[in-house]
């Protein structure tokens, strides 16, 4: 790349710079558009607060309604679709506790 | 900076800064003028404020450049809704009114600049257009020295290299 080079191509470019000069909106007309532009909305801090304090009560309350609730096991029965093998004579053994007692009578 | 004295600097910088938006909005007048007028309102409201660390015109080119890629990305955005049929929408490219308007000369620059990568675009503009440093050009793209001064490199050889390949 030689000096002679890079002058050429600046010489290419400062006659883009003269066009562009020339086509330039006046400074006043721009600033005047400038200060007629609709002022796009911000959301402030107090909304995005507002956004933030929302989002973590639905947070929240989805977390407790699915952790919270208590569950009552004693009325809970699981039905397997094998439930019908235990359907046999002397079933209700298999739900109690056997309870062994021992007569000492009967070996005296 | 008072408003005075602000819009003085604007004035001395103005047509300098036009061509920065254009080289900003590939080309495409509208859209410079749009880069343009947002830029001068965040300055004049304020939101953009000039702290000194940097020379008034760098700092003016880096508010122009970080607003004319918030339009585009805006711009791209807005060509994915339905509602891009109510309002004309900038597409990226340089304007039919503007192409006409320049010499041959500058119109082949301006078409072969266009195949480049926007960063080297950017440095080759800043450094050759707007007589920068590549120092001051990398301040205004947000690079560091070193990735400027590649930009500067690659972009400089890959526009030599078209300009002698397209026809004259």
């Amino acid at each position: 790349m030689t000096e002679h080079d890079d002058h050429d191509l600046g010489e290419r470019f400062h006659a883009l710079r003269r066009e562009d000069a020339a086509a330039a909106p006046p400074l006043r007309a721009t600033l005047t558009a400038a200060r007629a532009r609709p002022r796009h909305w911000r959301p402030g801090g107090a909304v995005v607060a507002t956004a933030l304090a929302l989002v973590a009560l639905v947070l929240i309350l989805t977390l407790r309604s699915r952790h919270g609730g208590t569950v009552d096991l004693a009325g809970v029965r699981l039905r397997t679709p094998t439930d019908f093998l235990l359907h046999v004579p002397g079933a209700e053994l298999l739900r109690t506790v056997p309870r062994f007692t021992f007569d000492w009578r009967v070996l005296q | 900076m008072s408003p005075e004295a602000l819009e003085r600097e604007l004035d001395q910088l103005h047509s300098a800064a036009f061509g920065w938006a254009l080289a900003c909005c590939a080309g495409d007048r509208p859209a410079a003028e749009d880069a343009l007028q947002a830029s001068y309102l965040k300055i004049l409201d304020g939101r953009a404020r000039f702290d000194g660390r940097a020379s008034f015109r760098t700092w003016l080119f880096a508010v122009v450049r970080y607003t004319a890629a918030g339009l585009r990305r805006r711009a791209a955005f807005r060509r994915w809704l339905p509602l891009a049929v109510l309002g004309a929408i900038s597409d990226g490219r340089p304007d039919a009114a503007t192409m006409v308007a320049r010499a041959d000369a500058t119109r082949r620059l301006t078409a072969v600049l266009d195949t480049l990568p926007r960063r080297q675009r950017e440095v080759l503009h800043l450094v050759f257009y707007q007589d920068l440093t590549i120092a001051e050009a990398a301040e205004v793209a947000g690079v560091s020295l070193g990735t400027a001064r590649t930009h500067y490199e690659r972009g400089k050889a890959a526009l030599r290299k078209l300009l002698k390949e397209e026809p004259e």
